[in-house]
């Protein structure tokens, strides 16, 4: 092989305290190297073309440049070196700047030293470098959506008047959501339906949207560009096409059904033959099976006799469908928090306990002069009903319920003067654009607002709830009367939710609903390219925020499509055919679901796999390596860190993930926070790709200590990998007891780029611990050689 | 079957006719029981929990290595017994606290290795071949009568521990009730304590008296004919403070109470004077009724 | 142990308190003036003593905070820096004399007799030795000490 290798003075950043020409020296002696020079600006017009140059004039197949990190100059010279015709990936850097020069100022010599050694790690890599090439995969224009509330819906609209084409799958016979069923919206008072029936009007009309209600997602395959999706449409037994919704069906049939989870919560039955509700889109008729007589009994039919238009099939059965699309956006909401499970409240068994959603029908009903029950003259609404309570592990605040209270109060009060109204709190949280102002309009309304989380309610004789609550402002526990009592409950993710996210392998935060890949920056992304989540189903929030975060994941979905192509990076995880025996265990290992047994053999899909190495760490046959981190490259650069290794020497091999742990080292450099010249930084996608055999074997050969440092796994954009990184250390820890080498000279740390202190500490305190425990005898460093972990 | 009967303090010394009902009982159904020989105070878990935990767990360890040399598990009466029993076990369970629970113990020559436990009597009355038996063997109908369940507040609580069922809406002693031909009312506060543990009714007996008449008061007004709860302590307070609250004048109408094994004996035909009915301070004058 | 410092302050427990309904015991108040370390408000007070341990404070606490127990170990505290009542000094007195909370006498013994159980139940009070093995147990705990120190 023939190498260049150029040593930068960054404008005496580096000159000042680095011996510039004895390294150049020292570079141009190792073999295989056949230039060494040095400039001012390595990144400077002048420095470019020096490399440019020699590649043509030296015959150069690879390149290392010795300067600042990689986080600032990587891309520069890639694209350096291919201006000269070589490949990208053989090109390497040394950083001897943040993590030399810059770090060991008061040492000059050491950090000459280090330097030379830092350069000798990259040339000794680079030989193992091979060129890779960035596949691309052909992108169309076609966008599932799962989920056909306000989420969804806003993102279908937003995608289809871009020109994208939408398949909108909603599990129930309409689209609308829970927004369909609310009376006003916060704090504007919007009359809910009547903003969104015009919305959902639209999605039925758009030519770029294929609507699929009544229809569930069975399951997905493939990965960005080529998912193949199957739908399962449930039979309506009702003919789309003929039916005009009528309803002279339901009129005729007998069968009255009374349901919490319909459109008017229970308050108003229905007919097993039915329309969602006056707005439904698709306006057509649906049987309710379970209720229905012909289906529970085999009798009946007296829909299909009078219907006019011969619309009624009894014999539909459900309809699978294949859809190929190339992105997807979750939009699976939310489900209202089970008020029977707080049974001190006594939902379920007190009939005048009611849910918020069946308050809001009640209001609406009210308001159309029909009112589905009487609700009395005194009326409380608890609040935090599912929501900061870990009794029933549900820690999180559901954000809307203050919201909504205030606005259900305050609407009930001003309808009838003479009601008294009661909101009992915890905390009253009205943080958003006009909601403090729209809770003082509650309070001025006459709404009474009690400071005081309701211990729990009994029913007397005449049906009137006594409420059982200390006022914590007053310090009194109460007993108050009322007649109606609103639980105000919080949002959980629904089944639906949790189905998708297992068919798309979707993690979820502690919360239960869907986690996004990171939560300042890829706020709708998820760790996979090509799905997106929005609304509620991501967690608890009011709708501009769903509506909101619906077009940022739909404007997500068209940055990616908008390309035509995606380029897949090459440092992806590839089978070495002829090791692999097929065992599966690094499919069971794999977070990404990227790899699949096929022909007997491990086969990756580049577009899923994220190159974070688990695959490696548990592959029994070592058959399975990360392109351009294999073991074999890595271990080239633990050689060349320890190989220059003199007595009385010690090494600390700091393994750094280059989403955190390296920029961090980054920044400490920057901040030029002194640590040990002992360390020796070497960059990796995850501390996984450092494998229990390579550890050991760097003990075998020098190293006094290793720290693994991976991103704090909510930052990570890999999953699991501390548990790997974990379960790594742990098996290294077993061999170097059984050998007799201290366990504790190798761990392992979560980090966060901000963390510089801590860094340092570590690695100091690492560098402490081998001068403490010593050398490692020669003969135990033998024995690893045979050791397996 | 065969379990230790572990009797407390105040089955034994004040309402020998607890004891009685359930030895009675439990011949009459063919479960053995032996004698907790030697056995203390369990010891009662709000008064001596308060005062000293480690006294009191060391204690109801010493209970507990009883009935283990037994090789049966501790069958108890009481609600309190069973708190401070069962919640031993529990603690017991943490092999560090064990084994300094034991380093004392041996000091007395006693040790405990949780091989055995203890079971509350509704527990072992509800297993499914037992309930059947007593169903058998019923021979008295209650039809007629109304009761109100009182559960106690340790029976179940803190549900974590003891984990039966729900400790808000609980139905397993209702259902007894109903099995036996008798009809359970529903009352408010039927979940309310009787006001007597955390040593209150030693402490504070005013306030104790005041749970209590709020309990009668609205298991009257559901219309009960008498109160069935499943511990000895409940019956004490439940009884004798009624007594105490008519001695007062604050009373009006009291309600005899009786304890599960007590109306499961009555049920089954035995006479009530077997049954130590006869030594409640408040009579139970719905038995002409029968 | 759920620590008390995620009290949030919402009132279940002393809304929930059947206590409190009668007395002026408002647990609530307790676990905050345990957070503000102020210990003469705990300790001092009564309210600490009208406690049933009925434990509904604890079932609903949604901070999963152990109240109930909070409660007992405060009391822990109380009683060794001499706020024990004097009945509860004489049922602990009780105990370490007779291995039982409450006293046995001829009267009770009547008692036993009329429905048929032996005279002297099984108990501490049939066997000499196993009286032996209590007191000795209330020694080694150190909580005869306790109880004899608060007497004198």
């Amino acid at each position: 092989m023939r190498i260049g290798v150029y040593v930068c003075h960054c404008g005496g950043n580096i000159s000042e305290v680095v011996d510039i020409k004895e390294v150049v020296s020292f570079a141009g002696k190792l073999p295989d190297v056949v230039v060494a020079r040095d400039n001012e600006h390595m990144c400077s017009e002048i420095g470019q073309q020096m490399v440019i140059n020699n590649i043509s004039e030296h015959k150069l197949d690879g390149v290392v440049i010795a300067a600042c990190s990689p986080q600032f100059h990587e891309e520069t010279f890639r694209q350096v070196v291919s201006k000269a015709g070589l490949n990208p990936y053989m090109f390497e850097m040394a950083n001897i700047r943040e993590h030399c020069s810059w770090v060991h100022a008061s040492e000059p010599k050491i950090a000459t030293e280090k330097a030379k050694e830092l350069v000798a790690m990259a040339v000794a890599k680079l030989k193992l470098n091979e060129p890779l090439v960035k596949k691309s995969i052909s992108l169309g224009n076609r966008v599932l959506i799962i989920g056909g509330g306000i989420a969804g819906i806003q993102a279908a609209l937003d995608l289809a008047d871009s020109g994208f084409h939408v398949y909108l799958v909603e599990k129930e016979p309409s689209i609308g959501g829970h927004m369909a069923q609310l009376s006003r919206t916060f704090p504007t008072e919007d009359c809910s339906a009547c903003i969104l029936a015009p919305k959902m009007a639209d999605v039925a009309a758009h030519p770029n949207i294929t609507l699929y209600a009544y229809s569930e997602v069975k399951n997905v395959r493939g990965y960005l560009g080529n998912y193949e999706v199957t739908i399962v449409k449930k039979p309506r037994y009702v003919n789309m096409d003929k039916c005009i919704a009528c309803g002279i069906c339901a009129e005729k049939c007998p069968v009255k059904v009374i349901d919490v989870n319909d459109f008017e919560a229970g308050l108003i039955p229905r007919k097993a033959i039915y329309i969602p509700h006056e707005f439904a889109v698709p306006h057509k008729y649906v049987i309710d099976e379970k209720n229905c007589l012909y289906f529970t009994k085999g009798v009946c039919r007296v829909c299909e006799k009078f219907c006019p238009h011969k619309a009624i099939e009894f014999d539909q059965k459900s309809v699978e469908e294949t859809l190929k699309v190339d992105t997807i956006i979750v939009a699976t909401g939310y489900e209202i928090f089970d008020a029977r499970k707080k049974e001190m409240y006594g939902y379920g068994r007190f009939e005048n306990v009611l849910t918020a959603l069946q308050m809001e029908r009640i209001i609406v009903n009210i308001v159309k002069g029909n009112p589905p029950r009487d609700i009395g003259k005194r009326i409380a609404f608890i609040q935090c009903v599912g929501s900061r309570d870990e009794q029933i592990d549900r820690l999180n605040c559901s954000r809307v319920c203050c919201m909504y209270a205030i606005k259900l109060s305050q609407l009930l009060k001003r309808m009838n003067p003479e009601r008294e109204v009661c909101v009992f709190y915890i905390d009253i949280r009205a943080y958003g654009k006009g909601f403090e102002e729209y809770y003082l309009r509650a309070q001025e309304t006459g709404v009474r607002f009690i400071r005081g989380r309701v211990a729990e309610i009994y029913e007397k004789p005449d049906k009137k709830l006594v409420l059982r609550v200390e006022d914590t402002l007053t310090g009194d526990p109460y007993e108050m009367e009322f007649d109606t009592v609103e639980l105000s409950v919080g949002m959980v993710p629904g089944e639906g939710t949790n189905k998708v996210a297992e068919l798309l392998k979707i993690p979820k935060s502690p919360d239960g609903f869907l986690q996004e890949a990171h939560p300042k920056f890829r706020p709708v992304d998820t760790l996979t390219d090509g799905i997106f989540i929005c609304g509620c189903a991501q967690g608890p929030k009011d709708i501009p925020d769903t509506v909101a975060q619906a077009s940022a994941a739909a404007a997500r979905a068209i940055r990616l499509m908008n390309k035509k192509k995606y380029e897949i990076e090459p440092t992806k995880a590839m089978v070495i055919e002829n090791l692999c025996d097929g065992c599966g265990i690094c499919v069971e290992h794999c977070a990404a679901g990227a790899i699949e047994i096929s022909g007997g053999v491990a086969k990756v899909i580049e577009a899923l796999c994220r190159g974070c190495g688990r695959c490696v760490a548990y592959c029994p046959r070592e058959a399975i390596v990360v392109r351009h981190y294999t073991p074999s490259q890595i271990l080239a650069e633990i050689e060349a860190a320890l190989s220059n290794k003199q007595k009385g020497e010690s090494r600390v091999l700091v393994f750094a993930d280059y989403t955190c742990t390296y920029r961090l080292a980054d920044s400490v450099g920057t901040s030029r926070m002194p640590y040990t010249a002992s360390a020796r930084i070497i960059r990796v996608p995850s501390g996984a790709l450092v494998t229990p055999q390579l550890m050991l074997k760097a003990f075998e050969l020098g190293a006094d200590a290793i720290l693994i440092g991976e991103c704090e796994q909510k930052s990570s954009p890999f999953l699991n990998s501390v548990e790997c990184i974990s379960d790594n250390v742990e098996r290294v820890r077993k061999v170097l007891k059984e050998k007799g080498i201290e366990p504790e000279r190798v761990k392992y740390a979560e980090f966060v780029t901000v963390m510089l202190s801590r860094f340092v500490k570590e690695v100091n305190s690492l560098s402490e611990l081998t001068s403490r425990l010593g050398e490692i005898p020669a003969e135990k460093r033998k024995a690893l050689s045979t050791a397996k972990a | 079957m065969k379990y230790s009967f572990f009797l407390g303090c105040i089955a034994p010394l004040r309402y020998p006719g607890l004891e009685a009902a359930t030895r009675l009982l439990f011949k009459e159904l063919g479960i053995e029981l032996l004698d907790l020989k030697g056995a203390s105070c369990c010891p009662a878990p709000g008064v001596f929990g308060s005062f000293d935990l480690w006294n009191w767990l060391l204690v109801a360890a010493r209970n507990l290595s009883i009935a283990e040399e037994q090789n049966v598990d501790a069958m108890v009466i009481c609600n309190g017994c069973y708190a401070t029993l069962q919640e031993a076990y529990h603690l017991l369970g943490k092999p560090e606290r064990l084994e300094a629970v034991n380093k004392v113990l041996s000091q007395i020559g006693r040790n405990y290795q949780r091989r055995t436990g203890v079971k509350h009597v509704v527990e072992v009355l509800m297993q499914k071949e037992v309930w059947d038996k007593i169903l058998s063997l019923k021979k008295r109908p209650l039809g007629g009568l109304k009761i109100a369940v009182h559960y106690g507040c340790h029976y179940l609580k803190p549900s974590k521990v003891r984990g039966h069922e729900s400790p808000e809406t609980p139905y397993h002693i209702d259902n007894m009730v109903k099995d036996l031909g008798a009809e359970p009312v529903e009352y408010v506060d039927k979940l309310m304590c009787c006001g007597a543990g955390g040593g209150v009714r030693s402490g504070n007996s005013d306030e104790a008296r005041q749970f209590t008449l709020t309990k009668i008061e609205n298991a009257r007004k559901a219309g009960a004919d008498l109160i069935v709860h499943p511990c000895a302590f409940c019956h004490f307070q439940l009884d004798t403070g009624q007594q105490e609250l008519l001695d007062q004048g604050l009373l009006k109408e009291p309600l005899p109470v009786i304890l599960i094994t007590q109306l499961i004996g009555l049920a089954l035909g035995m006479k009530p004077e077997a049954l130590g009915l006869n030594l409640n301070k408040i009579p139970h004058n719905y038995l002409s009724r029968l | 142990m759920k620590t008390l410092y995620a009290c949030i302050q919402c009132g279940t427990c002393s809304g929930s308190c059947p206590a409190g309904r009668y007395t002026n015991l408002r647990t609530r108040l307790i676990v905050r003036n345990i957070q503000l370390g102020l210990r003469e408000n705990v300790l001092g007070s009564d309210d600490l003593w009208a406690c049933t341990t009925c434990y509904t404070c604890q079932e609903r606490c949604p901070r999963n905070i152990m109240i109930t127990d909070i409660v007992r170990v405060a009391r822990n505290i109380a009683f060794e820096e001499g706020h024990a009542k004097k009945p509860h000094l004489y049922v602990a007195h009780m105990f370490i004399n007779t291995g039982h909370s409450i006293k046995f006498a001829d009267e009770h013994r009547k008692l036993r007799e009329s429905v048929n159980v032996s005279s002297v139940p099984p108990t501490v009070l049939s066997y000499p030795e196993a009286m032996e093995e209590i007191s000795k147990l209330t020694e080694l705990s150190g909580f005869k000490k306790k109880v004899l120190e608060r007497e004198g």
